[in-house]
């Protein structure tokens, strides 16, 4: 316990705050790919307008269950699952759910940057068009603000115009999150959005999703621990497609109920 | 024997067959360069040929080639893309997909004389388009299909998932992620592979033989009217392209300047193709480096 104690840093210091109201309440959700059993009986409550951290070792299924939460498991093949995931009163899990609409409420920030072979501000209007955002005036000023919002406005105002592509790995993720901004979803989900940047990148994007917090609900998958120690107020341990314990991060890290989490937050394994 | 040894002699094999190819490549288009070259002159170039006389060029065949060509590519494009997008997108793994990507790889490896024959059935005989642009541009959209399905489907999977899962998270639905983001991005990739097919129909001639001809209007240059018998824009009328004009004055040409003739068209078929690929690989760089940003 007291080498645990020295690996983890420092806490996100709001944890000890008031309890927001709970967002997308999660119900005995099943997830399979064909015969896999993927994720097992999850029950767990996401928070409004705080960070839930999603921790765990590689195939615990916590990659899985985020991205259950905006149904992009729709897209693979043989994917499908049960419960309940209530959101707004309504089961995002349902069939009759409009995906194009439910997405745009619960935006999405992958792994790898994915900004699209166009120029920075076409990245960030496409989907305000899509949504019927037709006024210049609108759509340039949306671009500011979600830029500014990410802290990368003053680094690019000047080349708006040129290809996404060609910024920094970090600015990439960072223009993912501006995008995912523009449509004022209520939940970010974002899917280890870290794991591919440099350090310094990393505690930007860190940063960036402590101030996003007070505005949002932020789902996070992570690998990295100290990432979850340091920004989420909630953290939930996945291992082998099981929830194994669910709680505020302070707690969970330093007073861990389970045997497999104390092991795993401590480095034994995973 | 020693695994550096080894090494060496694979290697070594390896060199040879490359430059075996290169070979091959560089000798048959200096021969014909050099034998044909000489004999390409403006004159040749916009003189109508002759049937008996010595000095005829290759107008109307160039002519014909190109246009040809555009039809051809007209018909073929829409077909292709969104049969290529279908697969690449929509097409759920199961028998009626694995029967019609079989069916477009079937149809890539016909044989293009037994194309040319089919075009003579269908398209010349019973629609009764005769021998005529629009029965050669038809023949060889069969001939070209598979050819574009295959570049845009291999376009888009070349893709990453990732842009696809962008567009589908930011609420776009399928068809708009594929208009604005997908097809966007496989565009370069689909343009070379367009105007590489665009040298192997330009330089495509059994399939042509039955069905737009061997013979000519005399057409008139300055008559652009579509449907007058003698202009230049009839798609009714047949169409020697010059691909089959060089087999045509080899097999069966009595004019005295026979290989002249031959060795000049064969001289500009090649050069052509040529620019046609070098102009598809500075399309593809130019795009590639407008997107990329750098």
């Amino acid at each position: 316990m007291i080498q645990m104690e020295k690996n983890i840093v420092s806490f996100n210091n709001t944890v000890d705050v008031e309890e927001m109201p709970v967002q997308i309440s999660v119900e005995n959700v099943n997830i399979y790919y064909g015969e896999n059993h993927a994720v097992k009986d999850v029950n767990l409550p996401i928070h409004e307008k705080s960070i839930t951290a999603l921790i765990g070792p590689s195939g615990c299924g916590k990659s899985t269950f985020i991205r259950t939460i905006n149904r992009m498991n729709d897209l693979i093949p043989g994917a499908r699952c049960e419960g309940s995931l209530l959101y707004k009163d309504v089961n995002i899990l349902n069939p009759k759910v409009d995906v194009v609409q439910l997405r745009k409420e619960i935006g999405m920030v992958f792994q790898q940057p994915n900004p699209f072979p166009k120029s920075i501000s076409e990245n960030i209007q496409l989907p305000l068009r899509f949504a019927g955002v037709r006024n210049k005036k609108t759509l340039n000023q949306v671009t500011e603000d979600c830029l500014k919002q990410v802290g990368l406005w003053d680094e690019v105002k000047d080349r708006l115009d040129r290809s996404a592509l060609g910024l920094s790995g970090g600015q990439q993720q960072r223009l993912c999150i501006a995008r995912a901004l523009a449509l004022k979803p209520d939940v970010i989900l974002l899917d280890e959005p870290t794991s591919a940047l440099d350090p310094v990148s990393s505690a930007k994007i860190e940063e960036l999703l402590l101030e996003l917090k007070n505005s949002y609900t932020i789902v996070i998958v992570t690998h990295n621990m100290q990432q979850a120690a340091r920004i989420a107020d909630y953290t939930a341990f996945f291992y082998q497609g099981e929830l194994i314990e669910f709680g505020k991060t302070k707690t969970l890290f330093t007073n861990p109920e389970k045997k497999s989490t104390a092991d795993y937050i401590s480095g034994r394994f995973g | 024997m020693s695994s550096k040894v080894t090494n060496r002699i694979a290697l070594s094999v390896i060199i040879l067959c490359a430059a075996v190819m290169a070979g091959i490549l560089v000798s048959l288009l200096s021969y014909i360069l050099f034998k044909g070259v000489t004999n390409i002159s403006w004159q040749f170039l916009t003189t109508s040929a002759s049937p008996f006389l010595a000095g005829g060029g290759i107008k109307d065949q160039l002519w014909n080639s190109f246009y040809v060509l555009i039809i051809t590519m007209i018909l073929t494009i829409p077909i292709g893309v969104s049969g290529g997008i279908y697969l690449a997108e929509y097409a759920k793994p199961g028998r009626l997909t694995s029967f019609i990507r079989t069916c477009v790889e079937v149809l890539a490896s016909l044989p293009s004389i037994v194309v040319g024959m089919f075009g003579m059935l269908i398209f010349v005989n019973y629609f009764g388009f005769r021998f005529s642009v629009i029965s050669g541009a038809l023949a060889l959209t069969v001939f070209n299909l598979p050819v574009i399905v295959r570049v845009t489907e291999d376009g888009f999977r070349a893709l990453s998932l990732h842009q696809k899962e962008g567009g589908l998270a930011l609420g776009l639905t399928h068809w708009h992620t594929i208009k604005t983001i997908l097809l966007p991005a496989a565009f370069p990739s689909i343009l070379t592979g367009i105007i590489l097919s665009a040298g192997r129909v330009f330089g495509e001639s059994a399939a042509l033989l039955f069905t737009a001809g061997l013979s000519t209007p005399d057409l008139n240059f300055s008559n652009w009217n579509p449907i007058s018998p003698n202009s230049p824009l009839n798609l009714f009328r047949s169409a020697e392209t010059l691909s089959v004009h060089i087999w045509a004055v080899n097999t069966g040409g009595i004019m005295p300047d026979v290989s002249r003739i031959a060795n000049g068209s064969a001289a500009v078929l090649v050069v052509c193709v040529l620019l046609f690929n070098l102009f598809a690989r500075a399309l593809g760089k130019m795009i590639n480096q407008k997107f990329s940003g750098k």
